[in-house]
């Protein structure tokens, strides 16, 4: 910062009067400008700049006496490039120290950031909880261990197998049903409702996978909601206008659930046709695998072998399947009298997270209803 | 003020550069000094970097303390190259026969209105540097001490003056000759919820935002390493560990900065106590802009608040 301080205006004289300010606080001014005017005793005089810079302050207002060699103006010429703006009146309030305090021990638990991630999905609260790696690291495990999780099922023990059994590891379609049957139970909320259809009226016994169809589509028609997919993760559900409809068949090598695609648009020798060539395919292992996939509503007729009622298993994301127990004589009643009739046994599955027990029941009435036609 | 002291303490301190003498320095830096311990002691230069590191280098091979003004950060370049093969490696050089106490001092950063290759932060290219020190005060208080402290250091310094600082506060500062510790980080602001680490001019917004941050309840804490390089890691680390949360402020530009060491610090050393991803609040990826623009690049109040609000959230 420069001073400028009032000279002697060349008259000898000890002091001026300060008649007006041609400048402020703040502005730039440039050589020679004029700054001030004065009044001597003897003259009106302009006072010019000295040099360049910024007025950082004036000293005295008009009117006021100002002696010669007195502070008249004080200016920036703080630097050659760029502008510092004037020192303000704000004082440095810091309290810095040299380090840091380390006295404020972290309370809060050290984890693998893997770890917190985990935490913060399962909502595990790490502070307080004892890590079990170095230093009381917080690992995977300790959280794994503090959460609420459903109790993950303990790893079945290892078998000692007793003497004389073959050991038969699970390969191919038995591996993949032991997979997809656990799956389908932790996932799914299986509900079952059985009921017996008469079958006496009709008019050519047999064929009865044909007639199950045709009343499978036909309760579709009465109640969608089985015909559907479910999806837990979107809280949403798709109702399908066709059918696909899986069909079990069960072969030395394991349980294969081969697809007949638009059941409600076949006729009944295309149906037939597409159930044998499916069987076939199923034995001698050759179902190709688009075949295996993506089926609205599954049915089995285990009753070919035995077997009255069950609680089949969904298979998500489909929600309903139908089951079909070994037809048999059983005694009805008919008026007032008691008669012997044809039966099938029906077990039907849904999971309950998707489809109602209303659903599920007006769906097996309507098999039932067209099971119990003549034809 | 520091140089004053150290040049009428110590015979061996002089000081060089151009219009330091007659002119008192591009900042005034050095005003009075040449009237006050002549021109065999306070030399003005030539308009040529390379050779006024390069006399230093000479004055310091020869037993004195060479205190040198480079007038911007952005005429450092001729110098590095006396900078880099000279300077920083005349003790390893000569196995320890020779140090190099040099203290090359030069203005920092932006913010008040010079042209924009005058304004700009690239700490980073001299903390890549082996054998030097880079320090880069945040108050007078702190530029006097750590000076101070350079300029007695048997090693070459880099110390950058942020300019805004020259003239942003005013701070008594008592010319008694103590000097602060190199290599040591300052707590400006103590707190438990976020460690902020941030140095030179950016103290300011950054305060500023842990005043804000103050009364919507989240204590920040502000941490000023002071040294870029070497950095004081232990002091970083043990805030992160208190705190479980960082946020790196600087002025220079984001690409390899110095929050990047600072982040790679934390994360080699600090991870399992981060509750959070670090963040940094930087210039951009761009040279400076032309002055008009020159705060929507330095980092702002709002922009050091949103980051740590994020960081919390976390």
């Amino acid at each position: 910062m420069a001073t400028f301080k009032l000279p002697d205006l060349g008259e000898g004289l000890a002091e001026a009067q300060i008649v007006e300010w041609h400048v402020k606080v703040g502005d730039r001014v440039a050589v020679d400008q004029p700054m001030v005017s004065v009044e001597t005793a003897k003259a009106l005089v302009e006072v010019p700049a000295p040099f360049s810079g910024i007025v950082c302050a004036l000293h005295g207002a008009a009117g006021d006496i100002v002696a010669t060699g007195a502070a008249l103006i004080d200016f920036d010429d703080g630097t050659v490039v760029g502008s510092l703006p004037a020192t303000g009146g704000e004082e440095f309030i810091e309290a810095a120290t040299i380090g840091v305090n380390r006295d404020a021990a972290p309370t809060r638990g050290r984890a693998v950031p893997t770890a917190r991630a985990l935490a913060r999905h399962l909502r595990v609260d790490l502070d307080g909880l004892a890590g079990s790696g170095r230093d009381g690291l917080i690992t995977l495990d300790d959280v794994l261990r503090s959460a609420r999780l459903p109790t993950a099922p303990a790893a079945p023990p290892k078998l000692a197998a007793p003497a004389g059994g073959i050991l038969q590891p699970l390969r191919g379609a038995r591996r993949w049903m032991s997979r997809s049957m656990t799956l389908a139970r932790e996932q799914t909320a299986l509900s079952t409702v059985c009921d017996d259809a008469d079958i006496q009226a009709w008019r050519q016994p047999g064929g009865y996978m044909l007639r199950l169809m045709r009343a499978l589509v036909r309760a579709c028609r009465a109640e969608p909601a089985l015909n559907a997919w479910y999806d837990p993760a979107e809280d949403s559900r798709v109702i399908f206008e066709h059918i696909d409809l899986a069909v079990a068949v069960d072969t030395p090598a394991g349980l294969f659930v081969p697809v007949i695609r638009n059941v409600e648009a076949k006729s009944p020798q295309e149906l037939a046709a597409a159930l044998l060539a499916h069987k076939q395919a199923a034995h001698r292992r050759g179902i190709a695998p688009e075949d295996l996939r993506d089926f609205t509503l599954m049915l089995s007729n285990y009753g070919t072998l035995a077997g009255r009622y069950a609680t089949p298993q969904v298979m998500p994301p489909a929600v309903a399947i139908l089951g079909a127990g070994k037809v048999r004589r059983d005694a009805v009643v008919a008026g007032e009298a008691i008669e012997a009739h044809l039966c099938m046994p029906l077990s039907l599955s849904f999971d309950h997270r998707c489809v109602t027990g209303g659903e599920a029941c007006r769906f097996l009435a309507a098999v039932i209803a067209d099971m119990q036609a003549p034809e | 003020m520091a140089q004053g002291w150290e040049m009428q303490h110590d015979e061996s301190v002089v000081v060089i550069g151009q219009d330091v003498g007659a002119n008192g320095g591009v900042f005034r830096a050095t005003a009075g000094l040449q009237r006050r311990f002549g021109e065999r002691r306070v030399q003005d230069t030539p308009l040529a970097e390379a050779t006024i590191s390069g006399m230093a280098v000479g004055m310091a091979a020869h037993g004195l303390k060479p205190v040198a003004e480079i007038q911007f950060m952005g005429f450092m370049y001729p110098a590095l190259d006396q900078i880099v093969n000279h300077m920083s490696r005349m003790r390893t050089r000569t196995r320890g026969r020779l140090s190099c106490p040099v203290v090359m001092r030069m203005p920092h950063g932006g913010g008040i209105h010079a042209p924009e290759h005058h304004s700009e932060s690239t700490e980073a290219m001299l903390c890549h540097i082996p054998g030097i020190r880079v320090v880069c005060p945040s108050s007078p208080a702190r530029a006097y001490g750590l000076l101070l402290a350079a300029i007695r250091d048997p090693d070459p310094v880099m110390f950058l003056e942020p300019v805004r600082l020259y003239r942003a506060m005013r701070q008594e500062v008592a010319d008694d000759g103590r000097a602060l510790p190199l290599d040591a980080a300052f707590t400006l602001r103590a707190g438990s919820d976020v460690t902020i680490v941030t140095w030179g001019a950016m103290t300011i917004e950054t305060l500023r935002a842990a005043a804000l941050l103050d009364t919507q309840g989240v204590s920040a804490e502000v941490i000023d390493p002071a040294t870029l390089s070497p950095l004081d890691d232990a002091a970083i680390l043990a805030s992160v560990a208190k705190t479980g949360r960082l946020v790196i402020v600087h002025e220079g530009a984001r690409n390899v900065g110095v929050g990047a060491e600072i982040a790679a610090l934390v994360a080699e050393r600090g991870l399992y106590d981060l509750q959070a991803p670090i963040r940094r609040v930087t210039g951009f990826d761009t040279v400076m802009p032309l002055f008009k623009l020159e705060y929507d690049y330095i980092p702002c109040v709002q922009r050091i608040v949103d980051a740590v609000r994020l960081t919390l959230a976390e």
